[in-house]
């Protein structure tokens, strides 16, 4: 049950982690014409599983990241000028790397929310209301 | 949840500010006859809405500073001593370019908002259930 408890927890940050992501993509899409601005990414999701425990412990890419809520600002901005070059205004931003980068996103808010459900059916398996 | 809307409001200004662009540019294309018409051209800048939204949008248009064109039509009302008149500045190549290009970004726009309404709308699905 605990493990269950802390996997929801872990497929609502994956999530709010890919809402993050989606946020900083439509922003850098929003400016592709801008003079001057520089696309951004969010540090990627990772978590890993620490060797003293054996319960799931996510290690953040940011402190606080498990308060929850959007008051707390989730991402860690970086360049992620790795494709395309920039224009003659200093533009960095690559409408196609963009794009590609937007379907990660929404994969991986799907692949969270999948979680997320399945997580439940397992509870409710384990309540008796499967 | 609150980030996919800030999403969706980045990519309505990022819509909005193509729709100007390419709205100027229409005027341009308008005008290229125009004699003495100088071409408009809109600059976007990023702002930070009141609400820490990201946003773009677009400044006051300038007039474009390329030289008028010089047209000879000795007959026209407007010419000088030597037949010329003034044309307008307006490089339609230039501006059909523009249009085109507004026109692919104002579709990334669209694209990203769509996604981000599919997003939030299947985070809701999980409270359907």
């Amino acid at each position: 049950m605990t493990e269950n408890s802390s996997l929801l927890t872990a497929a609502a940050d994956a999530s709010r982690h890919a809402a993050a992501r989606q946020t900083v993509i439509a922003r850098n899409i929003a400016n592709a014409d801008t003079p001057g601005f520089v696309a951004q990414d969010v540090v990627p999701f990772s978590r890993v599983m620490t060797a003293d425990t054996d319960r799931f412990a996510i290690r953040n890419t940011r402190s606080g990241h498990m308060a929850g809520g959007s008051g707390v600002d989730p991402r860690v901005v970086v360049d992620s000028s790795a494709l395309g070059a920039a224009t003659p205004d200093g533009n960095t931003v690559s409408i196609e790397d963009q794009m590609v980068r937007a379907a990660d996103a929404r994969q991986q808010h799907d692949l969270a929310l999948t979680l997320y459900r399945k997580s439940l059916d397992i509870m409710r398996i384990g309540l008796g209301r499967g | 949840m609150s980030d996919l809307l800030s999403a969706m409001q980045s990519s309505v200004s990022g819509m909005t500010a193509q729709s100007t662009r390419l709205r100027v540019s229409s005027e341009n294309i308008a005008n290229a006859d125009t004699p003495g018409y100088h071409g408009k051209m809109v600059r976007f800048q990023e702002t930070i809405g009141a609400d820490g939204t990201a946003r773009v949008s677009t400044a006051a248009p300038e007039l474009s500073n390329q030289a008028v064109e010089r047209i000879y039509a000795p007959g026209h009302p407007l010419a000088d001593a030597e037949g010329y008149y003034d044309g307008s500045n307006v490089s339609l190549m230039v501006e059909i370019a523009d249009a085109r290009q507004a026109q692919r970004s104002y579709e990334a726009n669209l694209k990203m908002f769509d996604q981000a309404r599919a997003m939030s709308s299947s985070l809701l699905d999980l409270l359907r259930r």
